[in-house]
């Protein structure tokens, strides 16, 4: 007992603010985000006997998340709001680059799942094309597809946009 | 590589480790100034990807787990209290029925109220009239119709819990006693019994039975002869 839960806090401490950030890209809300990262670790702590191998302990909680989340959807339709509706929070606005982010936070979240979700275990997690294609349950290419029209949309919306434009070309 | 291939690499993964799309990169100043503009973005995208995260996650996660833990112990808990009073209730219940199931002789329940009757009797002023004799009896649906002699004692007791009516009364033999008893269903009474001091013999009627008990010498047969003429159950 004392053997697992020490690798259960373990697990927590090591992961939390990882998969914590990856369910807030998820659902683009703190408090969902947090409800979902509490059931994310209530499960994990029930079946941790079964996470043999550390390495894969990321892309585990990660599949636990997601089939959170779904439940979530399937609980919780009627309270879905339109992507678009939603501003995305931001608590520390008062440093420099934070403007900076917020608009890249606002742009990410303007994107539609099936691209924001790749590309946030791309540049949180540093999956390869394999692995997030594993983990999302589709083939590699449409992983590669949908990174690249991720990026793409990004990209022409700065451009558009023109607020960090002269930074990203300098 | 051409142009569109290119972006669509770098777009895809602007990280990447592939060495064609490096080796364009190096060949081509726009292919290069292109790869460096998207790994920039790829860093700001990185960096604000990192939403704060809520303080005191951690213990959060780590306190809400043994907060369930220390639940479902509590439940664990009282799921063995309510199994060992469900273990304790029905070795109750087959106690009982056991006890019910078993079905006992009042013979002796009889003898051993013999030494208490003897105590009695020695309280016993005055004789019993046969009114209140009748009066008792009338629970038993039983009436002495005629004199049987005087009757000493005619008191309520309890053989085996089951109430009985006994009567001592003076025979030519001494004092004999009579039990009469309601029918029950883990009681019997035998036709004949004893011990070192007295004997008796059980007749079953057919709304009560009746024990008759003397001295270990005594006739009791002949008082039985007696006793039967003169009590009547009514129908």
């Amino acid at each position: 007992m004392m053997e697992k839960q020490k690798r259960y806090e373990a697990l927590v401490r090591a992961f939390h603010a990882d998969i914590y950030r990856y369910a807030y890209w998820l659902v683009k809300d703190k408090a969902i985000a947090e409800d979902i990262v509490q059931e994310t670790f209530l499960r994990a702590w029930r079946s941790l006997d079964s996470l043999k191998d550390e390495k894969a302990a990321k892309s585990w909680l990660i599949t636990i998340l997601r089939r959170e989340n779904a439940r979530r959807f399937e609980r919780k339709q009627f309270d879905l709001v339109d992507i678009d509706d939603v501003s995305v929070a931001d608590d520390h606005a008062s440093q420099d680059n934070e403007l900076e982010h917020r608009e890249l936070r606002n742009l990410m979240a303007g994107l539609s799942e099936e691209y924001r979700e790749p590309l946030m275990l791309q540049i949180m997690f540093g999956f390869s094309g394999e692995e997030i294609a594993q983990q999302l349950g589709l083939n590699k290419n449409t992983v590669m597809t949908r990174l690249f029209r991720a990026r793409n949309q990004l990209k022409e919306a700065l451009d558009s946009d023109g607020s960090l434009r002269g930074r990203n070309s300098g | 590589m051409d142009e569109l291939e290119f972006r669509r690499r770098v777009y895809a993964n602007p990280d990447t480790t592939d060495v064609d799309v490096l080796e364009a990169a190096r060949d081509d100043a726009t292919k290069l100034s292109f790869l460096n503009d998207m790994r920039v973005m790829n860093s700001q995208l990185r960096q604000a990807a990192e939403v704060p995260v809520p303080e005191d996650l951690a213990n959060k996660l780590i306190w809400q787990q043994s907060m369930v833990e220390h639940v479902k112990q509590k439940q664990r808990t009282k799921w063995y209290v309510a199994m060992a009073a469900s273990v304790a209730f029905l070795f109750t219940i087959s106690f009982v029925m056991t006890q019910q199931g078993r079905v006992i002789s009042l013979g002796n329940e009889a003898l051993a109220h013999m030494h208490h009757a003897s105590d009695e009797l020695g309280f016993a002023t005055t004789t019993v009239s046969l009114k209140q004799v009748n009066k008792r009896l009338e629970e038993y649906g039983a009436t002495l119709v005629s004199d049987i002699g005087p009757i000493e004692v005619a008191n309520y007791c309890h053989l085996n819990k089951i109430r009985s009516l006994h009567m001592i009364l003076n025979s030519d033999n001494g004092p004999v006693s009579v039990f009469v008893v309601p029918h029950s269903d883990d009681a019997t009474v035998p036709s004949s019994f004893g011990n070192d001091e007295y004997q008796g013999q059980g007749y079953q009627f057919k709304h009560a039975n009746m024990m008759v008990v003397g001295d270990k010498h005594a006739d009791i047969s002949q008082f039985k002869k007696r006793l039967t003429n003169s009590i009547q159950f009514s129908a």
